[in-house]
């Protein structure tokens, strides 16, 4: 590089005709010849150096996308699987609160549900000056059943005796089982002259019914019921004892009759 | 290399690291408050064992339930052990879960879906 000013003066003055012959034209050429290729070499280098710079750069761009991409990915997949587990939990949730209203036997309703369903049913009339009756059912004899035929044909009678109470009561009826051979029954909107034909009915229903399907051929089954009328102002208690009466009574009486209290 | 023994609590899986034997174990929930707290300790191990490279490692779950920061954890274990295997290490998970409870195992299979090394997925009876 040293020697460009005293090159460039001297091409210049070549340029000019100042040059005194073709033969020292020559070793000026030269000169100039090298300048031009080791400024070509230079410049290939930069471009050079230039192409890898940016090749890296897009590289770098490349493999910031990619895992981007593979953590965008990873977290779709995390989502996912969390939104499964979710969906396990509300399923477990929604068994856990089955089994915790309905009795596992006969599929109806517990006697949680129901106690909950009564004092709802209570605070409905009680604002609305409306009435309900309950029935309070409960399989004759049925002891006799599981000491003769043992306890899974009497499980089995439970079970069809449900079955008919459900498949005789109005839609907006309610049955639980109560106790062990117990079932209560809610008729909201009734008065106890209402209830009576529907007890009646139900009644009948289990007399009549054959209970073949359930293997139960040989085995004959009554219920007895009492029945009653909420009387507004009373608790909860007071109506229970007194369909409680009632059955007592049907049973004292001969068993497979319905009594009004 | 030592073993690593996290007894099990309400909220969070027994896990057991076994560095002779070479098996990871994790077994119950997990739905800690600091998942990193719980499982970088097992991360570390699982590391530092694969980093050895000298035995195989085999991984045996029996989870249930797993929160959202379980389910990232879980998944750094098994993208560790891919980058194992793809290594030539040899490496293995086993899942087992109840086979009444089939979206165990269907989670399971989400688990599976990008490791390429032997991961069985079995319904216990």
């Amino acid at each position: 590089m040293s020697d460009t000013p005293d090159l460039e003066a001297r091409i210049e003055a070549a340029l000019r005709g100042e040059a005194p012959d073709v033969g020292e034209l020559l070793p000026l050429l030269q000169a100039l010849f090298d300048r031009y290729r080791t400024q070509q070499r230079l410049l290939d280098r930069l471009t050079h150096i230039s192409d890898q710079f940016q090749r890296a750069e897009r590289d770098r761009g490349d493999s910031y996308a990619e895992n981007y991409q593979r953590k965008v990915r990873q977290i779709e997949k995390i989502v996912r699987i969390s939104d499964q587990y979710q969906v396990m939990l509300r399923e477990l949730n929604e068994r856990l609160h089955t089994i915790s209203i309905q009795d596992e036997l006969t599929g109806l309703p517990n006697r949680r549900f129901m106690q909950e369903r009564l004092t709802q049913e209570i605070a409905l009339v009680t604002r609305t000056s409306g009435r309900f009756c309950i029935a309070l059912a409960d399989i004759d004899r049925f002891k006799a059943i599981n000491d003769t035929h043992g306890h899974a044909v009497g499980d089995a009678a439970l079970a069809a005796v449900a079955d008919i109470l459900r498949a005789n009561l109005r839609e907006y009826d309610v049955c639980a089982r109560w106790g062990g051979e117990e079932f209560l029954m809610l008729f909201p909107g009734c008065n106890v002259d209402d209830a009576a034909p529907l007890v009646e009915r139900i009644r009948q229903g289990i007399g009549e019914a054959r209970l073949s399907e359930a293997g139960l051929e040989d085995v004959s089954i009554t219920i007895s019921l009492g029945y009653t009328e909420f009387q507004l102002g009373e608790s909860l208690d007071a109506t229970l004892r007194r369909a409680d009466d009632g059955l007592y009574r049907a049973k004292a009486e001969g068993r497979n009759r319905a009594i009004r209290a | 290399m030592d073993n690593l023994d996290i007894p099990q609590t309400s909220a969070s899986p027994a896990i057991f690291a076994d560095g002779t034997a070479g098996t990871v174990t994790m077994k119950g929930d997990s739905y800690p408050e600091n998942s990193f707290e719980l499982f970088q300790p097992l991360i570390d191990w699982v590391t530092a064992f694969l980093k050895a490279g000298q035995r195989p490692l085999k991984l045996e779950l029996e989870l249930l339930y797993l929160n959202t920061s379980s389910i990232r954890a879980l998944m750094d274990i098994l993208d560790l052990m891919e980058d194992a295997h793809r290594k030539g290490l040899q490496v293995a998970a086993r899942w087992a879960y109840e086979a009444a409870n089939e979206r165990v195992g269907q989670l399971a299979e989400e688990f599976k879906e990008d490791c390429t090394f032997p991961f069985d997925i079995v319904p216990k009876a």
